[in-house]
């Protein structure tokens, strides 16, 4: 059954830039960047039990490796962007996560926040490399080595660029559907269960937690980095605070209990954030709500509400 | 010899939790520690796993010193434990949980992207163990839906399932119906003959079980050890029926 | 040179005399309920607003600019009152979840009071245009000080000791300090958790909008001083530790201080340095330099 919906559900976004309107499709690039960066950050909050304020920074590092790349060093390819991103993303991640792994709950949530907000404060004031308030250019980027420079903007991204992210999503997909089903993703759910027993297993809390918050940055930075182009511009509220809450929001809005869950959630948050402001531009007021709502009433998010109908059918991820 | 502690000295502030404690445990042994509340039974248990460093006094187990090393090195040197208050992961089912414990003993946590599922040598090898402790019927059963004793059961049979030369279980039966207990340590002793676990200690309130398994026992009373014999020779020591197994005699005599 | 320097000085400690209203209102909560309630920004923003209409509002209708601070202070005391409703409306479920939901509540409180604010009274910023300066200027060692500011600072001073007698004199502060130390203890000893709850809430809400409508007569108001606020109170307890009211105190001080002068030396430095500082204290003394103390 959830292969099925899978099958249909992948099938109905590969056809979708034929039928729908360029509007709908665009709205389509930041949803699938966002999901690659819930499914890394999911692998922190669902699978370890880590929930972390700050990972807008690894989204940033993603979004300005890109700008800087294309604008001041010339290069435009996006393959090395994102595995500029990647690796970035990764340097950076190793010794945040190493200090911040040390601790749980409230305190890692502050200490991922403080790291976050040193980097935000850092794309502001420097703005001779950064551009500060006004954020940099992110010049259109070849893919796999054809310049498309040629075409109309619009056509670009509802055409190549589109089937570009996708196809990046699907492959971050496919990669942390192995991760989960690993050994070393069995080890992080012992860890988020039951650190104490984890520990008495002889499994190494410190070094898994390291481990799942460096993949999760990297998603996030490669994320981050798909965000750049749709917009041609990468501004530092990327990197603030609000911005990693989000993150954190359609995790929790789709359901971190389930693999897909944070997918369903960016797409719902991408869609209905586009739908509340074409009405009203307090679209907080009600994604407040809405929050508040999941957080009180159904703490698995949508998936959750689907799975409790039909137990049976919905695979545990 | 594989576990011995010498002269073991344990303060909080002032209070000495433990004064000048020794215990060694052999190869083949049994073991159970006794004594009444607040004899310094839990930090030895501490002091004995590598979770406390003792302020006086030496751990060591197969000739390595472990004073205060940590359970996760403790684990790989071959030491497992169980949990007075049961510790199982909730949301993990009763194999998952198992598997965990032998991805850990087969040092394969660090494989990212191998798939769980066609391991074949993780899950034979959680099997096994879910059925030597008779939860092979619940394999699939989340652990938080469990009934108690077979949290209990899972949490042992998951130390169990690292194939340690020895196992501290701290209170096994605690919690568990007084009907149950001579089966689950019916099930403890067989499945450590299995798999071939060579030493057993134990921490035990139940004296029918304690008088009923144990090689030897060690009787604690405020930090210090109070006598360490066999169960004739503790039955016989009225120092210790006095102050730890208490008047009610009879009972154990009988189970023993 | 001196000058200079009091000036610099004095403009952070009167910041740090507002960041410990908002910071102590986080405190206070913590320490009791354990929720670390990221809406504090929020409602330090909602009392600067209703602190400028109300003040707008008694200008308006005659009041004397001299008694200005009047339906200042009460616009700012009475707007905390909307502590009871998100205590007993929002957090009372939730008391009993993991504290990512708890944190993620409160975050849902930030993107709506957000837009209440938007939507009652506009994106433009909003003042009460140098009203503050009808106290007029002290001059000290050369530097000229508005008086309204020493005000704030000796205010604050005021509510810290407050606090302290509150928290330590009083059969309510008993209370709380129970509570916070071991809730079941308290409850079993027959305290009526809800209702010390929604207090304590309130109180925390009233001074984070105290700390608002106290700030406003020297700035503007603007949407974005919430969010933008409660990083530095953030920073503020991190650095006192969390829980702890000397703490609060301490931290308002290093964190308004340094600030103040990271400014005046090295602008690009500004929150940066409160940054490096958090994580030092982090990493160093993870529970700051006054944790483990209750409240």
């Amino acid at each position: 059954m959830s292969r099925l919906v899978l099958g249909v559900v992948t099938g109905v976004i590969l056809v979708l830039p034929l039928l729908a309107p360029a509007y709908h499709v665009l709205l389509m690039l930041p949803f699938m960047a966002y999901a690659v960066i819930v499914l890394g950050l999911n692998l922190l909050f669902g699978y370890t039990g880590l929930v972390s304020f700050g990972h807008a920074l690894f989204i940033g590092i993603g979004a300005y490796t890109g700008a800087v790349l294309t604008t001041h060093l010339g290069v435009r390819s996006l393959e090395l962007m994102l595995l500029a991103s990647a690796a970035l993303g990764a340097l950076i991640a190793a010794p945040v996560a190493a200090l911040c792994v040390r601790y749980v709950k409230i305190y890692f949530g502050m200490l991922t926040l403080a790291f976050g907000m040193v980097f935000y404060t850092f794309l502001l004031k420097f703005y001779r490399l950064t551009g500060g308030d006004e954020g940099m250019q992110v010049l259109r980027p070849t893919l796999l080595g054809q310049d498309l420079g040629g075409i109309p903007k619009t056509d670009y991204l509802v055409g190549p660029y589109y089937y570009y992210s996708l196809a990046v999503l699907v492959l971050a997909g496919l990669v942390m559907w192995r991760i989960v089903h690993s050994p070393f993703g069995l080890c992080l759910r012992t860890i988020r269960d039951n650190p104490t027993k984890a520990e008495a297993l002889g499994i190494s809390i410190v070094r898994y937690r390291w481990s799942a918050f460096v993949i999760s940055a990297v998603y996030a930075a490669v994320g981050g980095a798909l965000l750049g182009p749709p917009t041609g511009n990468v501004d530092p509220t990327l990197a603030y605070w609000t911005h990693s809450g989000n993150i954190v929001f359609m995790t929790l809005l789709g359901g971190f209990a389930n693999f897909f869950g944070p997918v369903l959630g960016a797409f719902v948050f991408i869609f209905l954030q586009d739908t509340v402001m074409a009405v009203v531009p307090y679209w907080r007021l009600i994604f407040g709500a809405i929050l508040a709502l999941v957080v009180i009433f159904a703490p698995t998010g949508l998936m959750g509400l689907v799975a409790r109908r039909r137990p049976a059918e919905v695979a545990r991820a | 010899m594989i576990l011995r502690a010498e002269g073991v000295r344990m303060f909080y502030g002032d209070f000495c939790a433990l004064d000048g404690v020794s215990v060694r445990v052999d190869t083949g042994e049994f073991v159970s520690i006794i004594g009444p509340n607040g004899a310094g039974k839990s930090t030895l248990i501490n002091v004995l796993t590598g979770a406390l460093k003792p302020s006086g006094g030496t751990v060591r187990f197969k000739e390595r010193d472990i004073s205060g090393i940590g359970p996760v090195r403790l684990a790989r040197l071959g030491m497992a434990r169980s949990f007075q208050l049961v510790q199982v992961f909730p949301d993990l089912t009763v194999v998952e949980t198992l598997q965990a414990a032998v991805v850990s003993r087969l040092g394969r946590g660090t494989r990212v992207f191998a798939w769980l599922g066609r391991d074949s040598e993780v899950r034979e090898g959680a099997l096994e163990v879910a059925e030597l402790f008779g939860l092979a019927d619940k394999a699939h059963t989340p652990a938080k839906h469990l009934p108690q004793g077979d949290k209990k059961l899972l949490d042992v049979a998951s130390a169990f399932a690292l194939y340690p030369e020895i196992i501290l279980l701290d209170e096994p039966t605690s919690g568990v119906s007084t009907r149950d207990k001579h089966a689950v340590m019916e099930i403890l002793v067989s499945a450590s003959k299995r798999l071939g676990i060579k030493s057993i200690i134990q921490v035990e309130h139940d004296m029918d079980i304690v008088f009923g398994y144990s090689d030897r026992i060690v009787a604690l009373h405020q930090g210090k050890v109070l006598a360490d014999g066999p169960p004739e020779e503790i039955r016989a020591n009225d120092d210790v029926v006095n102050t730890v197994v208490g008047r009610k005699a009879g009972a154990f005599e009988r189970g023993a | 040179m001196t000058a200079n320097l009091v000036n610099i000085l004095l403009g952070g400690i009167f910041h740090a005399a507002i960041l410990f209203l908002v910071a102590a209102g986080l405190q206070v909560v913590f320490g009791v309920q354990r929720i670390f309630n990221l809406a504090c920004g929020s409602f330090y923003a909602l009392g600067a607003y209703v602190g400028v209409t109300a003040v707008r509002a008694f200008t308006g209708a005659g009041g004397s600019p001299a008694l200005f601070i009047v339906p200042l202070v009460f616009g700012g005391l009475l707007v905390g009152l909307v502590g009871v409703v998100v205590e007993r409306g929002l957090l009372s479920f939730v008391y009993d979840s993991d504290e990512a939901f708890q944190l993620l509540l409160t975050f849902a409180l930030v993107l709506m009071l957000e837009d209440v604010i938007r939507l009652t009274w506009g994106t433009a910023p909003y003042s009460t245009a140098g009203l503050y300066l009808v106290y007029g200027q002290v001059t000290l060692l050369g530097a000229q000080v508005p008086v309204y500011n020493l005000i704030v600072i000796g205010a604050s001073l005021g509510i810290a000791v407050g606090i302290g007698w509150l928290l330590t004199r009083t059969a309510f502060g008993r209370i709380i300090r129970a509570t916070a130390d071991n809730r079941e203890m308290a409850e079993a000893l027959g305290v009526d958790m809800r209702w010390v709850y929604a207090k304590v809430f309130t109180l925390g809400t009233a001074l984070g909008t105290l700390g608002g409508a106290l700030v406003i007569p020297t700035t503007a108001a603007m949407s974005e001083m919430g969010i933008e606020l409660i990083v530095e109170a953030f920073a503020v307890v991190v650095i006192g530790g969390l829980g702890s009211m000397r703490g609060a105190f301490v931290g308002a001080l290093v964190v308004g201080v340094f600030r103040a002068v990271a400014i005046a030396v090295y602008p690009a430095l500004e929150m940066l340095l409160i940054y490096l500082i958090v994580i030092a204290v982090l990493v160093l003394r993870p529970r700051g330099l006054f944790g483990g103390a209750a409240v």
